[in-house]
Parts: C-alpha cells; sequence; structure tokens
C-alpha cells in the first residue's frame, strides 16, 4: 500500500494519506474548477486501501478547510460517508475538523456534515500556534 | 461609435456602489485572482471575517455557476455569445455588500433555471437548510460538475432573498442576473 500526497494550490487542499502513522490529512481551501475530478482519486485511494489498515489502530482524519465551495462540500460529504460506512462495519475511525475561531461558516459547515455521520468527529478551534 | 470614455464608466460604477468588477470570459484563474482581490478588499476594510468569508463564498458559486455553464454550451450555435457574456460586480450599498452577475443563457433553459429560483425564495432559512441537505446526499451524475447546492447555498449566506432577472435579448436567449445582499 502507497501513501497518498497530493500538493496544495490556490483552489485545492494539501492531502497527505500517510499509512505508517495511519493519519489522513486534508488542509486548505477548496473551489477548484471540477471537484469530482480533482476528489475522483482520493476516493479511489480510499476505495483501495481503507481495508488495509490494522483493525486494531485508529485511523485519525484531520481536516482544516477555511473555505469549501458547493461541489467540494458534496465530494467531502461523500468521502465522509466512505469513513461512516467503514466505522459501522467496524473499523476504528476518528474524524478531527480544526476550523479558525473567528470563522463561524466553517464551525457551521462541519456541524452539518456531523449531523449526518456516527463515527466520532470532534470540532476544534485552531490554535495560534499551529 | 462614441469613444469609450473611462471616467464616465467609473463615475457610473461608483455610483452603483460598485468596488471590484470584472466583464469579460471567466476562467478559473481569473474567478481565482478576482477572489483573492475580493478578500484583501474587505479585510482592508475590517469588515467581519464571517461577512468576509461570505461575499468571497457568494462570489465564488456564482462566478463557477456562469462557468460552468459556459462549458455545458461550449459547441453549441450560442456558446460563443454565451461565454463572452460572462459579468460580475462586488458593491456596497445602505443594506450591506452584494455580490451580482449576470450572463446570456439560451431561453429553453430558462423555466428550469426560474422554477429553481423559485422554489428557493419561498424558502426561510430551516426550509433552505433542509433542500441543502437533500441536495447534498443525491447521487451525482457520472461527469457532472454541479451539484446542485450553489443557489441553496448563496440564499443560506444571503442577508435578504436573492433577486434576480431576466430580459429577453431574441427568439434564442435571454440575459440573467442575480443579485444576493450579505
Amino acid at each position: 500500500m502507497e501513501s497518498l500526497y497530493v500538493e496544495k494550490t490556490k483552489s485545492t487542499p494539501e492531502i497527505q494519506f500517510d499509512i505508517r502513522n495511519n493519519k489522513l490529512r486534508i488542509e486548505g481551501q477548496s473551489y477548484p474548477e471540477n471537484a469530482f475530478k480533482f476528489y475522483e482519486p482520493i476516493f479511489a485511494w480510499l476505495d483501495e486501501h481503507l481495508q488495509e489498515f490494522e483493525r486494531e489502530v485508529v485511523l485519525e482524519i484531520y481536516f482544516y478547510m477555511p473555505y469549501i465551495n458547493t461541489s467540494s462540500s458534496k465530494c467531502i460529504m461523500m468521502l465522509l460517508e466512505k469513513l461512516d460506512n467503514a466505522y459501522r462495519e467496524g473499523r476504528k475511525i476518528a474524524v478531527r475538523w480544526y476550523y479558525d475561531i473567528e470563522n463561524e461558516t466553517a464551525l457551521e459547515c462541519a456541524e452539518e456534515f456531523k449531523e449526518d455521520l456516527t463515527l466520532p468527529f470532534e470540532s476544534s478551534p485552531m490554535r495560534e500556534e499551529r | 461609435m462614441f469613444e469609450l470614455n473611462l471616467l464616465d464608466l467609473q463615475k457610473v460604477l461608483q455610483n452603483y456602489g460598485v468596488l471590484i468588477n470584472f466583464s469579460g470570459r471567466f476562467t478559473q484563474e481569473i474567478i481565482e485572482e478576482l477572489g483573492d482581490a475580493v478578500k484583501k478588499y474587505l479585510e482592508n476594510e475590517a469588515t467581519s471575517q464571517n461577512d468576509t468569508y461570505n461575499v468571497f463564498a457568494v462570489f465564488i458559486e456564482q462566478t463557477q455557476n456562469i462557468k460552468n455553464y459556459n462549458a455545458r454550451k461550449c459547441g453549441s450555435l450560442t456558446g460563443e455569445r454565451i461565454s463572452n457574456s460572462d459579468i460580475v460586480a462586488i458593491g456596497k450599498s445602505d443594506i450591506g455588500y452584494f455580490v451580482t452577475s449576470g450572463n446570456i443563457v439560451e431561453n429553453k433553459d430558462i423555466d428550469l433555471l426560474m422554477s429553481k429560483l423559485d422554489e428557493i425564495s419561498k424558502l426561510d432559512k430551516i426550509g433552505l437548510k433542509k433542500l441543502y441537505k437533500e441536495q447534498l446526499k443525491k447521487d451525482i451524475l457520472p461527469g457532472s460538475t454541479s451539484a446542485g447546492l450553489g443557489l441553496i447555498d448563496m440564499a443560506r449566506r444571503a442577508r435578504r432573498p436573492l433577486e434576480y432577472s431576466m430580459v429577453r435579448i431574441d427568439e434564442n436567449v435571454s440575459f440573467f442576473t442575480l443579485k444576493v445582499y450579505i
């Protein structure tokens, strides 16, 4: 199994799916020209590799996305649904959503994702020093 | 043909409270650069961060909606005319900030767009959230570039109901305008 790395651009987030320490991280704004095309390889990676993580470890998923356009929101929802399905099948997964304290929209957006999921989902304000 | 008088044009824009505007074919690069300009401008104005985010978000949804429509019509008889008709303006009024945009649409697409907008404008914030979530969970058609969420999202961020109009140009096309107050 190979780790996944996608470099950040102005309109797409950095994506780091690190298989060695069981951490998946998505960080940055998301408003690409075609969100479905951008997220397609990420879905494919998850479909292929989600089952390969050791069952006993907790797979930690970090999000820090200050702005997400609507088509990217749809993709993030699809991604979270994939994770939620794996969680309901017994895999240990925890989601942590970071947001800037002044950015109410990002928190609301996280809370709305959370409403439809069963996996552990924690939203935390971003610390200054980070 | 009259000489283009930029000073007069600028006065007109200023009279309407326009801060930033662009007229011409939208590309992803132009959208990104203008989006940055909008954010920087609002940050310097000491606007609340939420207003800045909302103006930026509405700007992105409006311009990407138009760009997606251009892409769908690319290669059709009216394709060139449509993609050369894009215009967007961000401004400030007594009510608050506004983002307004316009483009040519084919007359055969008017009914669907208008029925969507009429449905959205009947809803309050709770109804809009419900509609947003329903749409968020719908399956996306393969090859689609749109999640069908943009107009609902704009209505949720708006300070007052969406304002929209359609002006007929000829038997094939009309000019559509959308205005959102933040």
